[in-house]
């Protein structure tokens, strides 16, 4: 993150991209289709004008989800990617699939129509105490590409 | 719940599912392998028995995420469908659900990847439809060519070729 640029890319590390000079219009979308394509309650994103987003490591896989909007993902571990008006000002990026997702805030809500009724109270649960030991097992064997860039990938043959 | 079981399926319509036993125990997950995964800030999923998922149309291709399980997902359109553990635990994600709005969850875990700012975001601005232009006319054309399959099983899948 030393030159200001933002990076991003799916869980396994087939795909990398890059973004130079910031990220716009950052949401997140409550439509059926940004739900059911997330497997998710929203899909949370933001757009990287045309001609800031370079694809550092592998090929994005698309869905053409309508004639408007084809929807990239790594079609190696399935984390969705990319959102795309077709002939439009620029795709945007998953904020989950940003290395540092703290860094982009999401500033409206998209679609609040088809928002679930009792989102807001998902805001005030109670956390799960148990799951700790879990968390620090998984540590122990965690796949996941880290959250930078690397020059090869993966490090090393995967039992 | 009833014993009438659940559906649901990726965004394409190439992987369905049918869960005969779904229990309630709905949650929420902020761990930073949920997020990547997902391209989220959270994933939301439910608690299935380990022998309760028949997939009635196509099979999810998988990521082995870690030693513990493997993340299931569409490899034709890429909606995350589920987490299948070593150790027999079966987990599905609300969101692919034909009605998640039926499974509201109860917990949350992986607190220590969860984003200061996550109470915050329903009180955020509400504004149209995602993507450009006049929304009314967006809507109307995205609904025309939706190739998004619908909330429920079907025969056959996709119906026929759309332009």
């Amino acid at each position: 993150m030393s030159t200001g640029a933002i990076t991003g890319g799916c869980q396994c590390g087939a795909i990398r991209y890059r973004v130079e000079g910031g990220l716009t219009n950052a949401h997140i979308c409550h439509c059926r289709m940004c739900q059911k394509a997330a497997g998710n309650y929203f899909m949370p994103l933001a757009k990287a004008p045309n001609g800031r987003l370079q694809v550092t490591r592998g090929e994005i896989a698309y869905f053409h989800s309508s004639d408007l909007v084809r929807r990239g993902f790594c079609r190696d571990c399935g984390t969705p990617l990319i959102f795309e008006t077709l002939g439009g000002t620029g795709p945007n990026v998953t904020l989950g699939s940003l290395d540092d997702p703290l860094a982009v805030k999401p500033g409206f809500q998209g679609d609040p129509d088809a928002k679930i009724g009792w989102l807001d109270d998902l805001l005030g649960l109670p956390a799960d105490e148990n799951s700790t030991a879990w968390f620090e097992k998984v540590a122990l064997s965690n796949h996941q590409h880290p959250d930078h860039d690397t020059e090869t990938w993966p490090q090393e043959q995967r039992s | 719940m009833s014993a009438v079981p659940l559906t649901g399926g990726c965004q394409c319509g190439a992987v369905r599912y049918s869960i005969a036993d779904a229990g309630e125990e709905a949650f929420l997950c902020h761990c930073r392998m949920c997020q990547k995964a997902m391209g989220n800030l959270f994933s939301a999923m439910i608690m299935v028995p380990t022998d309760s998922i028949t997939w009635t149309r196509g099979q999810p291709a998988t990521f082995r995420s870690s030693g513990s399980g493997q993340r299931g997902f569409c490899a034709a359109c890429g909606t995350p469908l589920c987490y299948i553990g070593d150790y027999g635990h079966r987990v599905i994600t609300i969101g692919s659900l034909d009605h998640p709005e039926r499974h509201k969850p109860k917990t949350q875990d992986g607190l220590q990847g969860r984003m200061p700012w996550f109470v915050e975001l329903t009180s955020i601005p509400e504004e149209g439809e995602t993507g450009g232009g006049p929304d009314a006319e967006w809507v109307v054309a995205i609904r025309r060519s939706n190739r998004q399959h619908p909330d429920h099983d079907t025969e056959i899948w996709p119906p026929e070729e759309k332009s």
